[in-house]
């Protein structure tokens, strides 16, 4: 894959350059601020960008709205953001933009979720080719806050952890892998998900996501 | 801190200032009365003693001296109410400043705990997560018990190291909540989010309090969202904040089993405490068998 890195601590930025060399992709570019990586992207169309959201000048969400950006500019790079923090509001903004656009994923990983080397390239590989990334505290965040308890509840504790994986955009195989399951089994449990749900079955890893997080903040 | 109203020192009788001084913080109105009773005594012995200017002769003069005595108590009063609006102000003027010099402060510090130690611990912890699964790869060659303990110690550090960023992170947002430079609002929903009992959010915010009020008011409804989750065993929690001119408004209510109550040293009491720094006011509403309402009312701006 080619990737554009845009991260404003030097150190880190450094630590993700050489993983994602490590692994065999190009980084395309490796910036600190906002600016610089919408021209970074203009510039090389990577097939993903990695986004910290807080970068200067005012520390606040400037990667978050780059990475909006990016989504409806170049639908065919996936952006994979993170962060520091979870803060719900910023999932809620970039799924808005995710399911606006074209093909390209997004994500949203805690930065050190990025120290689980093969988690995190799983990630950005899932993002790049179209699919969603949610870090386990977003989705753990979401089933709480959400109003759907009564429907939520129905689920088995097993339903429920498959539930969450497929949350986080894992796809089945992932999610047997992560239950030591087998796929039969995950598709079993995910057609029972979403039955009791009331949700219409989805093939697409992506859609059956914003399918689950639509149902969770409804 | 200066001396309060200079000038007024200067002007006024310093025996008089130091006689009073310290009562005069203490019952204002009280004293106040006392010597404009005292001045409207001597204004009538005044006009007394000069309505009998012919009777007394030439003690008549004496008049002028409970006329003197009026004016000057007059006087002696106006300065020290001037006094006292000046030192009220000036108190208020460096609270004001504390108040937003710490709140800045706070902010710089997570920020470099952001940009430092954490920073470098995500690195830290990058690193050692490549060295693991490198090392990982090449467990079953030669040396394989070495190779082995390497990558247990790697592990383990890798392990501490993810831990110190989680302790950072706990001790950063305890210090100053990042979400809270995107409004008080969202600062809120994510608080409302995190909490384990479901909380029902409404914000009424036309405009953005200063940001130590919104500060405080955070820290306010967190402690009050925890409070929810540890002592009250609802199941269902409701979290307001209004601005209205003004005045900024948080209320949290559940329907637990009530019974909340300050005590010393206990949450509601550092609250309470923190909410008076700015002249806020926090009520409960707790019966036992509930339900729990808590009021918080600040000053928008402090």
């Amino acid at each position: 894959m080619r990737i554009v890195i845009a991260e404003d601590s030097a150190v880190v930025r450094a630590g993700l350059a050489e993983i994602l060399a490590d692994h065999g992709h190009q980084v395309a570019a490796a910036v600190g601020n906002a600016e610089d990586l919408l021209a970074a992207v203009d510039q090389h169309q990577p097939d993903a960008a990695v986004v910290d959201v807080r970068m200067p000048p005012s520390y606040t969400d400037e990667g978050l709205r780059a990475a909006i950006a990016i989504r409806r500019d170049h639908p065919k790079t996936g952006v994979l953001v993170f962060s520091q923090y979870i803060e719900t509001r910023y999932t809620a903004d970039l799924l808005g933009a995710a399911s606006g656009g074209g093909a390209a994923g997004v994500g949203y990983l805690l930065k050190d979720r990025v120290a689980d080397v093969g988690e995190f390239i799983e990630a950005l590989s899932r993002v790049a080719a179209g699919g969603t990334a949610l870090d386990p505290e977003v989705v753990s965040q979401l089933l709480r806050a959400s109003r759907r308890a009564d429907g939520l509840a129905s689920l088995t504790p097993r339903e429920h952890d498959v539930l969450a994986l497929m949350a986080e955009g894992r796809s089945n195989g992932a999610i047997a892998a992560a239950l030591v399951i087998s796929e039969r089994a995950v598709e079993k449990h995910v057609a029972n998900i979403f039955s009791k749900l009331g949700l219409a079955p989805s093939d697409a890893d992506h859609r059956r996501v914003l399918a689950v997080l639509r149902y969770l903040e409804s | 801190m200066s001396a309060p109203g200079g000038n007024a020192a200067a002007s006024t009788s310093v025996l008089m200032r130091f006689l009073v001084r310290s009562w005069e913080y203490r019952r204002p109105r009280l004293w106040v009365g006392v010597r404009v009773a005292c001045g409207i005594f001597n204004v009538i012995l005044g006009v007394l003693l000069l309505a009998s200017f012919r009777r007394l002769g030439p003690l008549s003069w004496l008049a002028v001296l409970p006329l003197a005595g009026a004016a000057l108590i007059f006087w002696t009063v106006y300065r020290l109410q001037q006094d006292s609006v000046l030192r009220v102000r000036e108190l208020e003027q460096s609270r004001a400043y504390l108040v937003d010099d710490s709140a800045a402060r706070l902010r710089r510090i997570e920020r470099d705990l952001h940009d430092g130690a954490q920073a470098q611990m995500v690195a830290v912890a990058m690193k050692l997560g490549l060295a693991q699964e490198k090392l990982g790869g090449m467990v079953g060659g030669a040396r394989q018990a070495d190779l082995e303990r390497v990558l247990e110690l790697v592990a383990a550090a890798h392990r501490g190291a993810k831990e110190a960023i989680t302790e950072l992170r706990d001790l950063a947002r305890g210090i100053h909540p990042p979400v809270l430079d995107q409004g008080l609002g969202t600062a809120l929903a994510t608080l409302a989010a995190r909490s384990e009992v479901p909380v029902e959010l409404t914000v009424d915010l036309p405009e953005r309090p200063s940001a130590a009020i919104e500060t405080i008011a955070y820290f306010c409804a967190a402690e009050l969202l925890a409070n929810v989750t540890k002592h009250s065993g609802a199941r269902h929690a409701t979290l307001e904040v209004a601005h209205v001119p003004g005045l900024l408004r948080l209320r949290v209510s559940d329907d637990g089993t009530g019974g909340a109550r300050i005590e010393a040293h206990g949450g509601l009491a550092g609250l309470a405490e923190r909410v008076a720094t700015v002249d806020g006011k926090l009520q409960i509403s707790s019966p036992p068998g509930g339900p729990t309402v808590i009021a918080v009312e600040l000053p928008s701006h402090a």
